[in-house]
């Protein structure tokens, strides 16, 4: 049986840019985004960025083990500062990001956490967030058993726990509130980790009604289902365009 | 006839507008233009200028010298003054201003023109400049700016300030007087140019005034045209030439020479009317990186994808590129060559890329690159680029110099239709289920399946038909080879004589060797050549991958000399050639000053390569 799933590996730090072109060229589709925390917000940061500026209806979801695991454990962007995992030869002379605060503040819509070792809740949560409409991200903590001696299983399981946060936007007022309310519990952090959904808000218009804005035939009519050619012969004239150019 | 005309000024004073406005009047005269715009990276402030070469025949190439200056403050003057051969319309309060008060000039700039001045017994006035034109038998035209738009101003209801800034449609209109052409052609178009009825009026007046200032000194030919022309740009050519080509995505980060072309397209986005058309969607991208993955990811779909840029966006588009290839994605990256390195010259042009295009991006993998050879060229090279990404679905780079980009041209509106044109999309395959996406036909093109279609993967690493990860050594070498062999495959497929020509006879004894913008200086220049008999012939390449070899070293063969001319330092084109086919060049003529090369000095060089066996000359025009 194969599912009707096909698979981009991109280039390191770019999957949201490929992401992007394939959900902006065919809408139909639906698009998640898998990286790693090195990945999607330190070399890919921008692109991270700039997907919440869009509200484009993709899900990003990064696996956030505090260090790049394949190049061998080098300390990752969301590793705090003075912190020392197994594979680095100093404490850590970066100060670590807040992935929740950074994805609230570039303009995600869904902005979730998740925790790996609970799978049940996991799945819920990137369920919920592959049906907002607009972009969506969820910060995945888990473990690096190899490299990251630091946020184990044990560490994790002694702080995570699942936060009752009332994040949704029902009305445009709500909106800076609930962003704000949702950042200061992105703080908590040290003693215990609250995981579930931190801020959800439809009622800002996804880049596919931006687009729509401009093209009135989008989303219906898209880059990928549009006929460019009849017989060989283009369909798309540009004579008009040329005459405007007429000098005489 | 032909007849050279600059104006130049600070950027921001309307230099754009004044020179479209001149260079549509000549042309609803029935001449055919050649234009230049030079600017500076700046905003505002620092000397522009455009200059247009106009005939009743064809004008294929720039010259230095120029025939007519409209100036109308004094920078210009101090930039220009060598060139001018016959009129020079300036502002006569600007006579006492001192080159030192040119303050937008660059300082070594500035002190050259004026020991240049000094040298030969002149003061360093713009007055001076003036004086040095005119005992070189120049007519100098003053015209007292201030005062002739003070008395418009008693008619016109808008600040001083905005009433200066029409100074130079006073000069537009002088400069047409002074050839003959009719008041009203100046007027009609005024009124076509400014939509907005206060600016109208104002330039309306303008254009009175300055016309009254001078009478026909030039006896142009009388015209008469029975079918359409357009006056286009190369950024405009190769919009369209996309749009006609299918494009549906494209993303682009802003940059100069290369934004142009993308905003002109999403300005254009809706294909035909009513609310079901077609859309070219266009993406302003967070940076280059993200223009050329995003593409990447459209053409995925199946949309015909491009994106546009210039050298230091090329750059951050190489590891793209490399999953591009990796990846068998039919890409279009249009790349318009400025002067390098880093940002360089970011407004001038050269064509210091080619080497770059070519090997851009790590790792092997078959790539197509062409570079097209005048502006007229560009439009139907933009649309075949669509059509060869996706027939060889392989990453195509096509080089436009900025001296393409942004040059204005004359061009016959059927020449614009390409009737025999084909969209051709190569093999596709509408199989469902699990996709074999790279599946070995022989001859190196796999079915293409699109995203959706079915299960599909891609990864930048090796992989097997199926697109997963495989490193095993057979499966390495069938895959390698699989992807380099459409490189062939599109070299036995693509006609020779579409990817190099030859101009001029073929018992010319010296070979010119050369590609890109350059074609229309060279063939001017061989026609004067070769009326003295300095007997050259042109051998002029269009495209470098798959590279026409045998083509190539056949029509380079029994050459006594073989003259490299190209706008960069180290012959590149040459260089690879010689890579390709063993034959070296014995000279070269090379300019990499961020100009393009201009009829004079290039007809110079020739004659000192060819009668003094001078090996190497470097322009400086
Ligand atoms: C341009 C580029 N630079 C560096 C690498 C090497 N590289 C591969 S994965 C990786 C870091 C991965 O870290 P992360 O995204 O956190 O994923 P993890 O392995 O921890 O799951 C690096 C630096 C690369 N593939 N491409
Ligand atoms: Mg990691």
């Amino acid at each position: 049986m194969s599912l009707p799933v096909s698979g981009v590996h991109t280039l390191h730090g770019r999957a949201i840019a490929f992401a992007s072109g394939i959900k902006i060229a065919n809408p139909e589709l639906t698009v998640i985004v898998n990286v790693g925390d090195g990945d999607g917000l330190g070399i890919g940061v921008g692109h991270f960025v700039s997907a919440g500026r869009r509200n484009l209806d993709i899900t990003v979801l990064v696996h956030n083990n505090g260090v790049y695991g394949l190049t061998k454990g080098q300390a990752s962007p969301t590793l705090k500062l003075g912190e020392r995992t197994k594979s680095l030869p100093k404490p850590n002379i970066n100060s670590g990001i807040n992935p929740i605060a950074l994805a609230l503040t570039s303009g995600y819509t869904f902005v979730a956490r998740a925790y790996s070792f609970d799978t049940k809740g996991e799945a819920e949560i990137i369920r919920a967030a592959v049906k907002h409409r607009g972009s969506s991200f969820v910060d995945i903590l888990q473990p690096c058993p190899t490299y990251n001696d630091i946020n184990t299983k044990e560490w994790f399981d002694k702080r995570v726990y699942k936060a009752d946060m009332d994040g949704e936007v029902k009305d445009e007022p709500d909106q800076q509130e609930k962003i704000i309310a949702a950042i200061r519990k992105s703080y908590e952090w040290d003693e215990k980790i609250p995981v579930g959904v931190f801020y959800r808000n439809e009622l800002v218009p996804p880049f596919q009604e931006r687009i729509r804005g401009n093209v009135p035939s989008y989303p219906g009519r898209h880059p990928a289902n549009s006929v460019i050619e009849k017989d060989g012969i283009p369909t798309t004239s540009v004579s008009k365009l040329i005459a405007a150019k007429r000098v005489i | 006839m032909q007849v050279t005309w600059t104006i130049g000024g600070p950027q921001g004073m309307g230099v754009d507008t004044s020179a479209t406005l001149f260079g549509n009047i000549v042309c609803s005269a029935g001449f055919r233009i050649y234009g230049e715009r030079e600017y500076h990276s700046n905003i505002k402030g620092r000397h522009s200028f455009f200059k247009i070469v106009f005939s009743e025949g064809n004008v294929r190439s720039m010259v230095r010298a120029t025939d007519i200056l409209a100036t109308f403050e004094p920078q210009t003057i101090f930039e220009h003054f060598t060139e001018v051969r016959k009129f020079v319309i300036y502002d006569k309060a600007a006579e006492s201003t001192d080159i030192e008060k040119a303050n937008f000039m660059e300082p070594e700039l500035r002190k050259e023109a004026a020991t240049f001045l000094t040298a030969r017994g002149y003061g360093t006035t713009a007055g001076e400049a003036v004086r040095y034109m005119t005992d070189r038998g120049v007519k100098a035209v003053p015209v007292s700016y201030r005062q002739l738009l003070t008395e418009i101003s008693r008619n016109i209801k808008l600040p001083y300030t905005v009433i200066d800034r029409s100074r130079n449609t006073v000069a537009v209109s002088a400069s047409c007087a002074l050839l003959g052409i009719s008041k009203d052609s100046v007027l009609n178009m005024i009124r076509s140019t400014f939509r907005n009825e206060s600016f109208a009026q104002l330039n309306l007046h303008a254009a009175e005034a300055g016309y009254s200032i001078l009478k026909k000194e030039f006896d142009l030919p009388g015209v008469s045209v029975s079918s359409h022309r357009v006056l286009v740009d190369g950024n405009t050519l190769s919009a369209l030439g996309k749009m006609y080509g299918g494009l549906r995505f494209q993303s682009y980060y802003p940059i100069t020479p290369a934004s142009d072309e993308s905003t002109y397209i999403e300005a254009n986005q809706i294909l035909g009317e009513g609310p079901d058309a077609d859309g070219i969607i266009v993406i302003q991208t967070e940076d280059e990186i993200s223009a050329i993955n995003m593409a990447i990811g459209s053409a995925l779909t199946g949309a015909r994808s491009a994106t546009a840029t210039s050298g230091p966006g090329f750059s951050l588009m190489s590891e793209g590129l490399s999953w591009a290839g990796m990846n068998e994605v039919p890409l279009v990256v249009t790349n318009y060559v400025r002067g390098g390195p880093s940002t360089g010259l970011p407004t001038r042009s050269g064509q210091e890329d080619l080497q770059f295009a070519l090997h851009a991006g790590h790792g092997e993998f078959p790539r197509i690159v062409l570079a097209s050879c005048d502006v007229e060229e560009v439009f139907g090279d933009a649309a075949w680029a669509m059509n060869l990404a996706e027939k060889y679905q392989t990453p195509v780079v096509h080089l436009i110099e900025k001296a393409l980009a942004n040059a204005f041209v004359t061009i016959d509106e059927e020449r614009l239709s390409i009737p025999d044109y084909r969209i051709e999309r190569g093999r596709i395959s509408r199989e469902t289920g699990i996709l074999h996406r790279f599946a070995n036909e022989g001859d190196g093109i796999s079915p293409r399946v699109f995203l959706g279609q079915g299960s599909i993967f891609y990864t930048g690493d090796e992989h097997n038909d199926r697109g997963h990860m495989r490193e095993y050594s057979s499966n390495r070498i069938a895959m390698y080879e699989k992807r380099m062999k459409k490189l062939d495959t599109a070299d036995r497929e693509i006609p020779a004589e579409r990817r190099v020509q030859s101009y001029g006879s073929a018992d010319a004894g010296n070979i010119i060797l050369s590609w890109g913008s350059t074609r229309g200086v060279l063939l001017d220049a061989l026609d004067i050549l070769n009326k003295e008999k300095t007997e050259c012939r042109l051998v002029q390449i269009k495209m470098f991958s798959p590279f026409p070899a045998e083509q190539v070293s056949r029509l380079l063969e029994g050459g006594k000399m073989i003259i490299a001319v190209e706008n960069n330092y180290s012959a590149q084109g040459a260089a690879y050639v010689r890579e390709r086919t063993g034959i070296s060049t014995s000279n070269e003529i090379l300019k990499f000053n961020g100009m393009p090369m201009f009829l004079e000095e290039v007809v110079d060089a020739l004659r000192l390569v060819v009668e003094k066996n001078e090996r190497r000359v470097i322009l400086n025009g």
